[in-house]
C-alpha cells in the first residue's frame, strides 16, 4: 500500500508543483494520476522512488516512510516504465531486462532464466530477441521491453509515467490490452501517469483526477463518468464522454424500475389492461405475483395475446420465454443493444446475481438515456 | 649531397629517419597519453558541474588558438628547452579536443537513458560506468584521434626547443636550403599522422558499442 500524507513539492521555494496533496493507494490497485501538463501528476509519481524529493509531507509505502529506506534499494524494488522506454542502446535486450538483476548480483543462469521468461510474458519469441539491440526493435516492441525490465525482479509496485502516450494508436491500444492482461495475472500496485482521459477509464481500478498539484477526485472510473466532482473534472472527461463510452453505462444505469409486468398465470384481458393503462405493447411475464421478489420468465407483446384471446389461455401458454435474452444488471449498454437488436421484443428483464427482476430495458428507457448523454449539438436538438 | 635524388638520401639517412621517428613517436604519445590522463577525467568532471564546465573549455580553447610557434617560445623561459617543455606544450595543444569531445559525448546521451538507469536503483557510479562512458566513447576516442593527427604535424615544431623528432630534418633542411631534408622530415611525418589516424580510426570503430553501431 502507497499512502501520500500531506505531501508538497515546490522546486524553488514559491510555487507548489505538489500542494498538500493525499492518496491512498490500495495493494493490487492500477491507479491513474490523470491531469493537464504540468499539474503535477508526475511529479507526484517521481517522489514515490524519490526520483523528486518531497520538499514536505510524507510518503509510506507498506506503513513505512520512504524516507528511511536506501535510495538505491527502494528504486531497485519500484519497477519504473518511462515514455521515452529509456532502453540502454549498447546493451541487448537481454542485458537490458537484466539490468536490476545484474544490479542485485544474481546468477548469469538464473538472469537468462528470468530474462526469457519475461520476454515470452511479454509475447515476444525470447531466444529470438535476447541477443537483439534496442534500435533493432519497433516502438511498440521496445516499450514492451521496458516494461518487461521494470518487472525483472518482481517488484509488487511499479511505477508508469505516460508510457504509451509516444506510441501510435493502433500500438497504444495494443500495449494498453495487453497492460490489462498483465495486469490481472500479476496483481502488481501501478501508479500510472497519463494525459489521457481514454487510457485512464480503460485502464484504471481508481482514476486521481490532478489540478494545481491536488487531488480533485479519487475514485472508480465508472464514478467519475457518473458524478464528476466539479465542472474541471467534468470538462477534462469531455461533455460527450458517456456519448462516447457507451459500455461504461451498465444496464442497472438505464434500466426503468417500473415496467409492466403480469404473472405467469394472468389471463389475456388483464395483459390488455396493463399495456392499455400504461400505454405500452410488451409486458414482462414473471413468475409470481404480489411478491417483492419475483423472477422473469418471459415476455408478451400485444400481438401474441390478440393471437390467444381465449379466457382461459394463461400468459405461460402464449409467452415468449425469456430464458436466452435475461440480462444481468451489470452487462454494459453494448451489450444490452445488441442483444435487443437480436430479439423481436422492445422490453428485456434485467435480474440480480439471484436472477430477480430488478428491472426492464425499454424503448423509453433508451430514449431517456440518450437524451441525458448526447452531445449537445449547436444550433440544434437531438 | 644534394646532388642526390629523394630516395637515395631516404637510404643514405635511413638510420637518422628512424631514430628521429622514433622520437616524434614518443613526444606525441606521451603528450597525448598525459592529454588524455587529464582531459578525459575533466571532460567527464564538468558533465557534473556545469558551473566550471565553461570555464574550463574556454581556457583549453585559448590554448588552442594560441600559435604553436608562440608557445614553444614562450615555455622556454619558464621550462628551458629540450624533451619535458616541449611535452608539455603539445599535451596543452591535445588537452581541447579531448575535453571537448568527452564533454560532448556523454552531455549528447538521451536523458531519458539516464533517468531509468537512476529510477532502476543505479548508483552515480553505475550509470557513469555502465552507462555514459561506454556510450560517450566512440565520440571521447574520436577526440584522442584528432588529438593524436594534429599533435604529430605540431610536434615538428618541438624540434626549435631541441626536443627532437622529424621537425630536425626540417628544420634542418630549411637552414640548408636541402629540400630533400625537407622531404625527408615532412614525408615521414604525414605519413605517420595517415596511419595513426587510421590505426585510431579501427580501433574508435572496435570501440562503437554494436547497438549504437547498427543504427
Amino acid at each position: 500500500m502507497i499512502e501520500l500524507k500531506n505531501v508538497t513539492k515546490s522546486f524553488d521555494g514559491k510555487n507548489k508543483v505538489v500542494n498538500n496533496l493525499n492518496l491512498k493507494i490500495e495493494k493490487g490497485e492500477f491507479v491513474v494520476l490523470i491531469g493537464e501538463s504540468g499539474c503535477g501528476k508526475t511529479t507526484t509519481m517521481k517522489m514515490i522512488n524519490l526520483l523528486e524529493k518531497p520538499t514536505k509531507g510524507e510518503i509510506l509505502i507498506n506503513g513505512e516512510s520512504v524516507k528511511s529506506k536506501d535510495v538505491k534499494d527502494l528504486r531497485r524494488n519500484i519497477g519504473y516504465v518511462i515514455q521515452k522506454v529509456g532502453l540502454f542502446p549498447h546493451m541487448t535486450i537481454g542485458e537490458n531486462i537484466e539490468l536490476v538483476p545484474t544490479l542485485n548480483k544474481w546468477s548469469k543462469e538464473d538472469k537468462k532464466e528470468r530474462a526469457i521468461e519475461l520476454l515470452e510474458l511479454m509475447d515476444l519469441p525470447g531466444e529470438d530477441f535476447y541477443d537483439r539491440y534496442p534500435s533493432e526493435l519497433s516502438g511498440g516492441q521496445q516499450q514492451r521491453i521496458g516494461i518487461a525490465r521494470a518487472l525483472a525482479v518482481n517488484p509488487d509496485i511499479i511505477l508508469m509515467d505516460e508510457p504509451f502516450s509516444a506510441l501510435d494508436p493502433i500500438t497504444r491500444e495494443k500495449l494498453q490490452d495487453e497492460m490489462m492482461k498483465l495486469q490481472d495475472e500479476l496483481g502488481k500496485t501501478i501508479v500510472f501517469v497519463t494525459h489521457d482521459m481514454d487510457e485512464a477509464l480503460k485502464l484504471a481500478d481508481k482514476i486521481a483526477v490532478i489540478k494545481d498539484g491536488k487531488v480533485i477526485q479519487f475514485d472508480t472510473p465508472e464514478e467519475i463518468l457518473k458524478n464528476p466532482k466539479d465542472e474541471f473534472v467534468e470538462y477534462f472527461l469531455g461533455k460527450d464522454r458517456m456519448w462516447k463510452t457507451p459500455e461504461m453505462l451498465l444496464a442497472r444505469d438505464i434500466m426503468k424500475k417500473k415496467f409492466g409486468k403480469i404473472g405467469i398465470n394472468g389471463s389475456p384481458a388483464r395483459a390488455i389492461e396493463i399495456m392499455k393503462d400504461r400505454e405500452i405493447n410488451t409486458l414482462i411475464v414473471v413468475d409470481k405475483e404480489g411478491v417483492s421478489r419475483q423472477k422473469p420468465v418471459g415476455v408478451v407483446t400485444r400481438n401474441m395475446i390478440m393471437k390467444n384471446t381465449l379466457h382461459s389461455v394463461k400468459m405461460k401458454d402464449i409467452m415468449e420465454s425469456s430464458n436466452d435474452f435475461m440480462v444481468h444488471e451489470n452487462t454494459n449498454m453494448v451489450e444490452v443493444l445488441n442483444i435487443m437488436s437480436k430479439i423481436n421484443f422492445r422490453s428485456i428483464p434485467i435480474v440480480n446475481d439471484e436472477n430477480f427482476l430488478v428491472g426492464a430495458v425499454t424503448p423509453v428507457s433508451l430514449l431517456n438515456v440518450i437524451t441525458e448523454i448526447s452531445p449537445t449539438i449547436e444550433g440544434g436538438e437531438l | 649531397m644534394n646532388k642526390l635524388g629523394f630516395f637515395e638520401f631516404l637510404k643514405y639517412r635511413s638510420a637518422d629517419i628512424f631514430k628521429l621517428t622514433g622520437q616524434h613517436i614518443r613526444i606525441t604519445g606521451i603528450a597525448v597519453l598525459l592529454a588524455v590522463i587529464v582531459g578525459v577525467p575533466l571532460g567527464i568532471y564538468i558533465t557534473k558541474n556545469k558551473k566550471v564546465s565553461n570555464a574550463v573549455l574556454n581556457t583549453a580553447n585559448v590554448f588552442q588558438t594560441l600559435p604553436s610557434l608562440a608557445l614553444f617560445g614562450l615555455i622556454i623561459p619558464i621550462m628551458g628547452i629540450g624533451f619535458k617543455p616541449a611535452i608539455f606544450v603539445l599535451f596543452l595543444y591535445a588537452l581541447l579536443p579531448i575535453i571537448k569531445n568527452t564533454y560532448i559525448g556523454i552531455n549528447s546521451i538521451e536523458p531519458s537513458i539516464i533517468e531509468a538507469g537512476k529510477g532502476m536503483g543505479m548508483t552515480k557510479a553505475q550509470i557513469l560506468t555502465m552507462v555514459e562512458i561506454p556510450l560517450a566513447l566512440p565520440i571521447i576516442m574520436g577526440g584522442i584521434r584528432i588529438s593524436t593527427v594534429i599533435n604529430i604535424g605540431t610536434a615538428t615544431i618541438a624540434a626549435l626547443i631541441g626536443a627532437g623528432g622529424l621537425g630536425d630534418f626540417i628544420f634542418k633542411g630549411i637552414s640548408m636550403s636541402n629540400n630533400n631534408m625537407i622531404l625527408a622530415g615532412a614525408v615521414p611525418t604525414a605519413l605517420l599522422a595517415i596511419s595513426v589516424d587510421f590505426i585510431l580510426g579501427i580501433l574508435e570503430n572496435k570501440l562503437t558499442p554494436l547497438g549504437v553501431k547498427s543504427n
